[in-house]
């Protein structure tokens, strides 16, 4: 394989460095205190073609290919990981509707989606005592006039704020995953109630809250994919967002080390910068390594996604590194940055935050070791 | 825990029953606001607590430092933040303990007890693992001293009433004058390894609370889940233990500053890594739980009272300061 990004995806990159330096600098640290959905910087995204890198041109996308769009995450994640968040969730959603959705589905959302003017969102977890991938939290009870929802859905990032939510919903909780289905709702729909917005650590402006479907009455036709046939859509979407997920994570630990290194150029302790102590110089260096390993590992699984080719050992491999060594990036950056680096007037506590919320383990149980482990030869 | 002696279990009693009142439901408040918690002095006037390390003679507790350091693993318990201020008064009281006059020790550890608290100012924007390069200065004019520079990022600033502050009498000795103190400053780092102790067993504890809830009355899911709770029991366990060992050899009156500097570093790393694995572990839930506090004090365990850096030189030196014996060979072993 070619290690090298081909000139558009350079181009690609470039152009969401800009767009983070124009746009996403000058309000990550307001948009990161507040937490309020950033409205404008999304319709800037629009503007810019960021919200249909992955959908073809006739319906408005940019039809760029997968590495390209991971190139995008990492790059705006520098900046701000909450707004590549919420364009994560968003372009997963309209991956979806892409990938499995029939003609008329993508007539009606995608031209949207590209533009903007519908954001997606993905209601795909459950509380409960089998948490994670949900099968009995939300019934889809078939009826005449199609489906009834009833239930709850958590975690879903985008709430209250998406115009469309892939949402996966059982027709029958006495089979559980094997009646998994998935189906487009729309956010106004009667019944569907967005609970209040979650306190999170970090990726604040990127909304998540539960969902509360209440005798919402969806048709047939609103059923994305096979009926009962959920469980691999799903899985196949997660796998996917784990490696836009992970470009995130990459983003927000080349922005630290870089930070971190500038710091310790200019900070004077033993009369030299801490940058010529070789224990500052091991951290920062071990950090370059495992961002630069990680970011070699998900393009190849975005390479693989893009090519069309089976990609879950990769993505999950991907996940399972950076499960181990996110945080780490920023927990060993910030010690180069020492007490100064731990006021909130200064960048590294924010990215800290930010990076302990990609790669979370969603499903305590199904870890992304199995996946990897059965794939040994 | 049969090792504690009973006073020292009542002690630990009491210290949880107080953060389980005061401190807990306090905590998620003031970590919001950013405020200092007034209400911590208030109902810290009927315990003591913050004369802990002050002598009888003087009207303190007189706590021994390993009875100190089971407080404040319980603050640390409750809230990093809130125990920081209960550690900081206690290291300021100890500058005063070890090197006070007794008209000093009177009239400082007073306040004290009355559960006013005291403070402990060395660091500068300059000045920070390289406490040498202090520029703050006082100067002795007649049988007063004037102090002139600035002190940044002292804890308990603004709200103590006795402040332990670093200057240099003697610019041009300079380096020399404070080095003496250099070499010591490893031995308060025990209150830190306490607060972290504290704070890695309450995000073991939310995680252990967690998978209760996610699968009630069943077996719990998987080795890979299983291990990593028997790890982060693992790493809390011999914190603690390599934290009690340093208070033993210093209330035995033993040297102990490389062991203080060894807990120091273990107990905060051991924090930061078991309330990260947990936030990890726990998912959404634990991002939207209240371990993102865990996981951000944590960090500053790892930086504050000596960057764990910075302790990792004094265990250095002291490793290479004592060359190991030969080894026998294998001839001699064998007895030929």
């Amino acid at each position: 394989m070619n290690f090298e990004l081909t000139e558009e995806q350079q181009l690609i990159g470039q152009s969401a460095r800009d767009f983070g330096k124009q746009y996403l600098e000058p309000i990550a640290v307001e948009l990161d205190q507040k937490g309020e959905f950033p409205k404008k910087v999304v319709q800037a995204l629009a503007k810019h073609d960021f919200l249909g890198l992955l959908l073809p041109d006739d319906v408005g996308g940019a039809a760029a290919g997968f590495v390209s769009y991971v190139e995008v995450i990492e790059d705006l994640s520098r900046y701000s990981a909450a707004v590549a968040s919420i364009v994560n969730n968003h372009t997963i959603a309209a991956y979806a509707i892409q990938q499995w959705g029939t003609a008329d589905q993508k007539k009606e959302y995608l031209p949207g989606m590209a533009k903007g003017e519908i954001l997606g969102g993905f209601a795909i977890f459950e509380h409960g005592p089998t948490p994670g991938v949900g099968t009995d939290a939300l019934v889809a009870k078939k009826q005449d006039v199609g489906y009834v929802l009833n239930g709850k859905k958590a975690f879903v990032r985008n709430a209250g704020e998406a115009g469309v939510y892939v949402v996966f919903a059982t027709t029958d909780p006495a089979l559980g995953a094997k009646a998994l289905t998935a189906f487009l709702v729309k956010s106004d729909a009667i019944g569907v109630k967005v609970g209040e917005k979650l306190e999170t650590m970090g990726l604040k402006g990127c909304p998540v809250a539960d969902i509360t479907f209440e005798n919402v009455v969806i048709p047939e036709t609103a059923v994305l994919g096979a009926v009962n046939g959920g469980a691999a859509i799903s899985a196949k979407a997660l796998a996917v967002a784990s490696v836009a997920e992970a470009a995130q994570t990459v983003g927000i630990g080349q922005a630290a080390v870089e930070h971190a290194a500038a710091y310790a150029k200019q900070r004077v302790q033993f009369g030299k910068p801490v940058a010529t102590l070789q224990a500052i110089q091991t951290l920062l260096a071990e950090v370059a390594t495992d961002c630069h390993l990680a970011r070699l590992g998900l393009r190849n699984a975005a390479l693989l996604i893009e090519e069309g080719k089976p990609f879950e050992v990769e993505a999950a491999m991907i996940k399972s590194f950076l499960a181990r060594l996110g945080s780490k990036m920023l927990i060993d950056t910030c010690q180069v940055e020492g007490g100064f680096g731990y006021s909130e007037t200064m960048p590294l506590p924010r990215l800290f935050r930010d990076i302990a919320g990609t790669n979370l383990l969603d499903a305590p149980g199904d870890f992304p070791e199995k996946i990897i482990a059965a794939s040994i030869a | 825990m049969s090792i504690l002696s009973p006073e020292q279990k009542a002690v630990q009693q009491a210290a949880k029953e107080f953060v389980a009142k005061i401190i807990i439901p306090n905590a998620a408040k003031f970590d919001k606001s950013g405020e200092f918690p007034m209400l911590l002095l208030e109902a810290s006037k009927l315990s003591n607590i913050f004369a802990m390390a002050v002598p009888k003679e003087y009207g303190g507790l007189n706590y021994d430092a390993l009875t100190q350091a089971l407080v404040l693993e319980e603050w640390g318990y409750g809230c990093a933040g809130m125990g920081t201020t209960l550690a900081a008064s206690v290291l300021s009281m100890d500058s005063v303990l070890i090197a006070g006059t007794d008209e000093q020790k009177r009239r400082y550890f007073k306040p004290m007890l009355n559960a006013e608290i005291g403070s402990f100012g060395l660091t500068e924007p300059g000045a920070g693992s390289d406490a040498a390069a202090g520029t703050a200065t006082a100067v002795k004019k007649g049988d007063e001293y004037i102090l002139n520079g600035t002190k940044c990022w002292i804890t308990n600033g603004g709200f103590a009433t006795v402040y332990v502050i670093f200057a240099n009498t003697d610019p041009a000795a300079g380096v020399k004058g404070i080095s003496a103190f250099i070499l010591e400053r490893g031995l308060p780092g025990f209150t830190i390894a306490a607060l972290s102790v504290g704070l890695a067993q309450r995000a073991l504890d939310t995680c252990v609370a967690h998978v209760h809830t996610c699968f009630p009355g069943k077996p719990f899911p998987g080795q890979t889940l299983q291990f990593k709770l028997a790890e982060m029991q693992i790493m809390v366990e011999a914190a603690r233990d390599c934290l009690h060992q340093a208070m033993r050899l210093r209330d035995e009156g033993d040297p102990y500053s490389k062991e203080s500097a060894i807990c120091k570093t273990f107990c905060s790393d051991v924090a930061m890594q078991v309330s990260a694995t947990a936030v990890s572990l726990m998912g959404s839930y634990g991002y939207t739980s209240e371990l993102g506090k865990y996981m951000r004090d944590s960090k500053i365990m790892q930086i504050y009272e000596g960057t764990n850096q910075i302790q990792r030189l004094v265990i250095s030196r002291a490793v290479l300061a004592h060359p190991p014996a030969p080894a026998p060979s294998t001839a001699q072993k064998a007895g030929k």
